[in-house]
C-alpha cells in the first residue's frame, strides 16, 4: 500500500508473496516508479521466487532511475528465503544513520 | 462434506499420528535405531503440523514446527537420540497431544510447560544439551553435524560483487562447533544447475521449496544467476528468470538429490554432477560467488508445505509401509486442501480445494481397508442384536412350551437360528472390540509425568497391547489404571538411592500386561518396588477402626485392606496419590465394569495388581436362578461350583451366621434372598442350592438360592440408565418369557455378608 509522501514512497508487502501476488506486486511497483521507495517486508510470512524476481527487477529499475530502493524492515521468513535462494539484499537494507 | 467434517477427520488422524509418534519414540527409547522408526515419528509430527496449518491452529503448528525441526536433526543424524533427548521428545509428544485436544475441545494448555519444551527442543536442534540434561550429560548431544561449512571457508572471504551489486553473505557458524569437520568434508559432493521454466511456477511448484528440500539433504551453498532478469517494465511477473547453481555435500546419494526435483523435472533444466571429494566447493567457488545456505531454515517451514509430493517426497521414499505413506498422503491432501482454501479468494481455488478434499477421502480409504463408523450406529446395532437374542429366546421358549417332545422341525430350525444369532452377536461384538494399546500408551505418559514429579526413574514395560476388549471397557479402564499407575510409582517404587541400597537398579520398572483368560481380559500391573508394608497397612487399618487391634489377618487380607474406603498409607498427602481418591475408588470402578481386582505383594520385590474384566458390557453368560420367587442371574464367571447342601454339612456360627463344610473347609453360607431382603427370615439351606462363588479378595462364599433354572447368555440392560442403582444388583436383563430378571452383583452381596450393609432401599422390591 503506497502512502503519499513528498518524493519518497513506501510499500508494505503482503504476508503471502506467492504466484498470485507476483502480478499484483509488479503492478504496485510499476505504479511507484520514479520515486524513492522504502519497502516494509516485516509482515512477510512466505515469499516465492517469482516475487523475489519482481523485487530484484524493481531494484534494478530503481537503480537505473537513480532512485533509492530500500528495505526498511524485513521478517525472518523473508530474510531466510532470500538467503536460501542465494539472493543478497544486504545492500538494499536501509542503513541507520 | 463441510469444513467441520474435514476437521473432525483431521483430529481422528491426529489421534492415530500421536499414537504412532508415541510408540515410535518409545521404540527409540528402547534402543531401536531403525531409520524407518525415526521417519515414522517425523512423519507423524509433520502430518499433524500440516493439517493444523490448514485449519489455522497456530499454537499447534508452531509447537509441531519446533518439534519437527528437532526430529529432523535426528532423522538426518545430526542429533543422537539419547535417553535425554528422547525424554524431551516424549514430553513434547505429550504437549502436542494436549495442544491437539485443546484445538478440538477447547480449554487451555500449560503455556509455561509448552514454552519450556520449545526452548529445550530448540536447544537440542542447535546441538546444545537440553537444559535439564546439561548437568548430567554435558557431552551427550554432540549433536549437530551441520557444522560449518567448509564451503563457507572456501568461498571468498572478500565480498565478490556481481554486476547487480549482489555480494555473498559472510556467515558465522561458530555456534555450531568451530572447526571444519573431517566427516563433513569427506561427504560426497554434488554440483547442481537448476533452471526453472515458467511452467514450474504456473503449475503451482515453487523453486524456494525445492531449494529448501535440497538444503535439508546436507550442507549447501548456492549462487543465484540473475543475468536474464529484465528491468521491471519488461518483465513478465509469472515468468522464470532466476536460475541457480548449487553445491551440496550429502551422504544421501545422487538419487536423493534428484528426487527433490522429481515432481518438477519436466518444468526445469536440471544437471546434477557428482564431484570428487573436496572438489565441489573449490570448483564452485572458482567460478561463482557461492553463498552458504543457513542451517536453520525453520522460519520457512510454517507455510511452505503446499505442493504435495515435493516436500513429502523424501519421507515417502523412506516409508516402508505403504499404508502409513498413504495415510500421510491423505492428510497432506487435506492439508493442501486447507491451505488452498485459505489462500484462495477465487472460485477456481475453492474448486481445487474441494477436489483435493475428495482426493483426501479417497486416499484415506485406500490407506487401509477400514471404515470409520459412528459409535452410535454400532451401539444401535448391538442393541438391536440384543433384542434379537431376547426375541429368539422368547420364541424358543414358547416353542418348547407348545412342543413337549421337542422333535418338531420348528424346534430344529430354532436351534439353528439360535446358533446364527450367537454368531451375529459375536461378530457385532467384534466390531466394538479394540486393542487396549491406546490406554496403555496413555499410561506411558502418566508414568513419565509422575516419575518427573517424584524424581524417580521409572521404566514402563507393556505387554499384550493388542489384546482386544470392548470399547466401553477400554474407555472406562483409563481412569482406574491411571490411578493405579500413580500409586505404583508414587508409593510402590522406592527412590533411586533406596533401590541401589537394596541391590536393585536405580530405575524402577512398572509392567502392564493384558491377556485373554477364559473369556475375560486380565490386566496385570506389577512393580518391582518395595511391596506393601503390611505392618504399616495393618496399623493404619487399626487406627482407622477398620479392623480390631487383635484381628488375625492373613497377608492377603492385609494387602486387600488398601481397597477400603479412605485408606491411604502415604504419610503425607502428595500431589499424585493420596488426594482422597483411594484404591477403593479404583476397586469400585473395576467392579462397575463387572470386573474384579486382586493384589499380591512380596516385601522387597514389589506388588502385582490383577484385574479381571469382562470382554464386553453388552452380554454375559449367566446362571439363571430362583430366589424367593424372583428370577436372578448370577454371572457365570463368578461361580466356582454348585452344590446341593447336605444337612450334615451346615453348621451354625454365632446367632445368624451359618457355615457350610466343603471338602474339609468351612465356607460362609449366604442366603441371597435374605441379603436382598426378598424374605424376612433365612431359608432352609437344605431345600436350596449353594453356588460357590469367589469374591474379589479371593475368599469363597456359598450363595444360597432356591433353585437353578439353567445357564444362558443374557443381554445386559443397565439399571442405572433405565431405573436407578439398586444395591446388590449389577444390572438387569430380559428373559425369554419377557420377564425382567436382575443380575446379581456377587461382590456386593459377598461384602454385605461380611456385615457391610447393602443399604437396601425400599425400591428394591419394586425393581424385582
Amino acid at each position: 500500500m503506497a502512502t503519499k509522501k513528498a518524493a519518497r514512497k513506501s510499500l508494505s508487502l503482503a504476508p503471502i508473496l506467492d504466484l498470485n501476488e507476483a502480478n499484483a506486486l509488479h503492478g504496485k511497483l510499476m505504479g511507484l516508479r520514479g520515486n524513492a521507495l522504502v519497502i516494509d517486508a516485516s509482515a512477510v510470512e512466505r515469499v516465492g521466487a517469482l516475487c523475489v524476481q519482481v523485487l530484484m527487477a524493481g531494484a534494478k529499475s530503481w537503480e537505473e532511475d537513480k532512485q533509492s530502493f530500500t528495505f526498511a524492515k524485513v521478517s525472518d521468513a523473508f530474510t531466510k528465503t532470500t538467503q536460501l535462494i542465494g539472493v543478497n539484499i544486504d545492500h538494499l537494507m536501509a542503513k541507520e544513520i | 462434506m463441510d469444513m467441520n467434517e474435514i476437521k473432525e477427520i483431521f483430529f481422528q488422524e491426529c489421534e492415530e499420528q500421536l499414537a504412532e509418534l508415541e510408540s515410535g519414540l518409545l521404540r527409540l527409547n528402547d534402543g531401536d535405531r531403525d531409520p524407518e522408526t525415526v521417519n515414522a515419528v517425523f512423519r507423524a509430527v509433520h502430518s499433524i503440523k500440516g493439517g493444523a496449518g490448514a485449519f489455522g491452529l497456530d499454537d499447534l503448528v508452531s509447537f509441531a514446527h519446533v518439534f519437527e525441526t528437532t526430529l529432523d536433526c535426528v532423522r538426518s543424524n545430526k542429533l543422537e537420540p539419547t535417553q535425554e533427548v528422547l525424554k524431551v521428545m516424549l514430553k513434547s509428544a505429550d504437549v502436542l497431544a494436549d495442544l491437539t485436544n485443546v484445538a478440538r475441545d477447547g480449554g487451555s494448555v500449560d503455556q509455561a510447560r509448552s514454552a519450556q519444551l520449545i526452548r529445550e527442543l530448540e536447544a537440542l536442534a542447535k546441538g546444545e544439551a537440553p537444559p535439564a540434561a546439561s548437568a548430567a550429560e554435558p557431552a551427550a548431544p554432540k549433536a549437530v553435524a551441520a557444522k560449518p561449512a567448509p564451503v563457507a571457508k572456501a568461498a571468498p572471504v572478500e565480498p565478490v560483487v556481481n554486476e547487480h551489486g549482489f555480494a555473498p553473505v559472510a556467515f558465522s557458524f561458530d555456534d555450531f562447533g568451530g572447526d571444519e569437520d573431517e566427516a563433513v568434508s569427506d561427504l560426497p559432493a554434488y554440483d547442481i544447475v537448476f533452471k526453472p521454466k515458467s511452467e514450474l511456477y504456473t503449475k503451482g511448484n515453487e523453486a524456494t521449496l525445492l531449494l529448501r528440500d535440497l538444503s535439508r539433504l546436507g550442507e549447501m551453498s548456492i549462487h543465484c544467476n540473475m543475468d536474464s532478469l529484465p528491468p521491471l517494465d519488461q518483465m513478465d511477473p509469472e515468468a522464470a528468470y532466476f536460475s541457480w547453481k548449487v553445491s551440496i555435500k550429502t551422504d544421501k546419494g545422487e538419487d536423493a538429490v534428484r528426487s527433490v526435483f522429481e515432481f518438477a523435472e519436466w518444468d526445469c533444466d536440471l544437471e546434477v554432477t557428482a564431484m570428487e571429494t573436496g572438489e565441489a566447493s573449490e570448483s564452485a567457488s572458482d567460478d561463482l560467488p557461492m553463498q552458504p545456505v543457513p542451517f536453520d531454515l525453520s522460519a520457512l517451514d510454517g507455510d511452505l508445505d503446499v505442493p504435495l509430493g515435493v516436500v513429502e517426497e523424501e519421507e515417502q521414499i523412506a516409508a516402508a509401509q505403504e499404508a502409513v505413506a498413504a495415510a500421510e498422503t491423505a492428510s497432506n491432501v487435506v492439508q493442501m486442501a486447507g491451505n488452498a482454501s485459505r489462500a484462495a479468494a477465487s472460485e477456481k481455488s475453492a474448486a481445487a480445494a474441494a477436489a483435493a478434499q475428495n482426493n483426501a477421502q479417497q486416499a484415506s480409504s485406500a490407506a487401509a481397508p477400514t471404515i470409520r463408523v459412528d459409535l452410535d450406529r454400532v451401539d444401535r446395532l448391538i442393541n438391536l442384536v440384543g433384542e434379537l437374542v431376547i426375541n429368539q429366546a422368547m420364541l424358543s421358549q414358547s416353542v418348547i412350551e407348545n412342543d413337549s417332545n421337542g422333535v418338531s422341525s420348528i424346534n430344529m430350525g430354532l436351534e439353528e437360528l439360535q446358533q446364527l444369532t450367537r454368531e451375529i452377536q459375536d461378530s457385532v461384538m467384534a466390531i466394538r472390540a479394540q486393542p487396549v494399546k491406546p490406554v496403555f500408551q496413555r499410561m506411558a505418559r502418566t508414568v513419565r509425568e509422575i516419575a518427573d514429579i517424584t524424581g524417580k526413574s521409572v521404566r514402563l514395560v507393556t505387554e499384550g497391547e493388542n489384546t482386544e476388549v470392548d470399547k466401553t471397557v477400554i474407555d472406562k479402564l483409563a481412569e482406574p489404571l491411571t490411578h493405579m499407575i500413580r500409586n505404583a510409582v508414587d508409593h510402590g517404587l522406592e527412590m533411586p538411592e533406596k533401590r541401589l541400597a537394596a541391590g536393585k537398579s536405580a530405575e524402577g520398572t512398572v509392567k502392564l500386561t493384558a491377556k485373554h483368560r477364559s473369556g475375560r481380559i486380565v490386566i496385570e500391573l506389577s512393580d518391582d518396588g518395595a511391596g506393601i508394608n503390611r505392618e504399616k497397612v495393618r496399623q493404619k487399618a487399626i487406627d482407622n477402626d477398620l479392623i480390631a487391634a487383635d484381628a488375625n489377618l492373613s497377608d492377603e487380607e492385609i494387602d486387600n485392606l488398601i481397597f477400603h474406603a479412605g485408606f491411604s498409607t502415604a504419610d503425607k498427602v502428595s500431589d499424585l496419590s493420596g488426594r482422597g481418591v483411594g484404591m477403593d475408588v479404583v476397586k469400585r470402578s473395576i467392579q462397575a465394569l463387572g470386573g474384579r481386582i486382586n493384589i499380591s505383594s512380596k516385601p522387597g520385590h514389589g506388588s502385582v495388581f490383577t484385574m479381571s474384566l469382562p470382554l464386553t458390557l453388552a452380554v454375559l453368560d449367566g446362571m439363571v436362578v430362583t430366589v424367593a420367587g424372583q428370577t436372578l442371574v448370577v454371572p457365570l464367571t463368578a461361580i466356582v461350583e454348585t452344590l446341593q447342601p447336605d444337612a450334615a454339612a451346615i453348621h451354625s456360627f454365632g446367632a445368624t451366621q451359618r457355615l457350610i463344610s466343603i471338602r474339609n473347609s468351612f465356607c460362609p453360607l449366604v442366603d441371597v434372598g435374605r441379603i436382598l431382603n426378598f424374605r424376612a427370615t433365612q431359608a432352609n439351606p437344605v431345600e436350596g442350592v449353594a453356588l460357590l462363588v469367589e469374591s474379589e479378595g479371593g475368599g469363597q462364599r456359598a450363595l444360597m438360592v432356591d433353585a437353578i433354572q439353567g445357564q444362558r447368555q443374557v443381554v445386559i440392560k443397565s439399571l442405572e440408565a433405565n431405573y436407578t442403582h439398586v444395591p446388590g444388583i449389577a444390572a438387569a436383563t430380559i428373559l425369554g418369557d419377557g420377564r425382567v430378571a436382575l443380575i446379581l452383583d456377587v461382590d456386593a452381596v459377598v461384602s454385605a455378608s461380611r456385615g457391610q450393609s447393602l443399604q437396601l432401599e425400599s425400591s428394591l422390591a419394586a425393581a424385582g
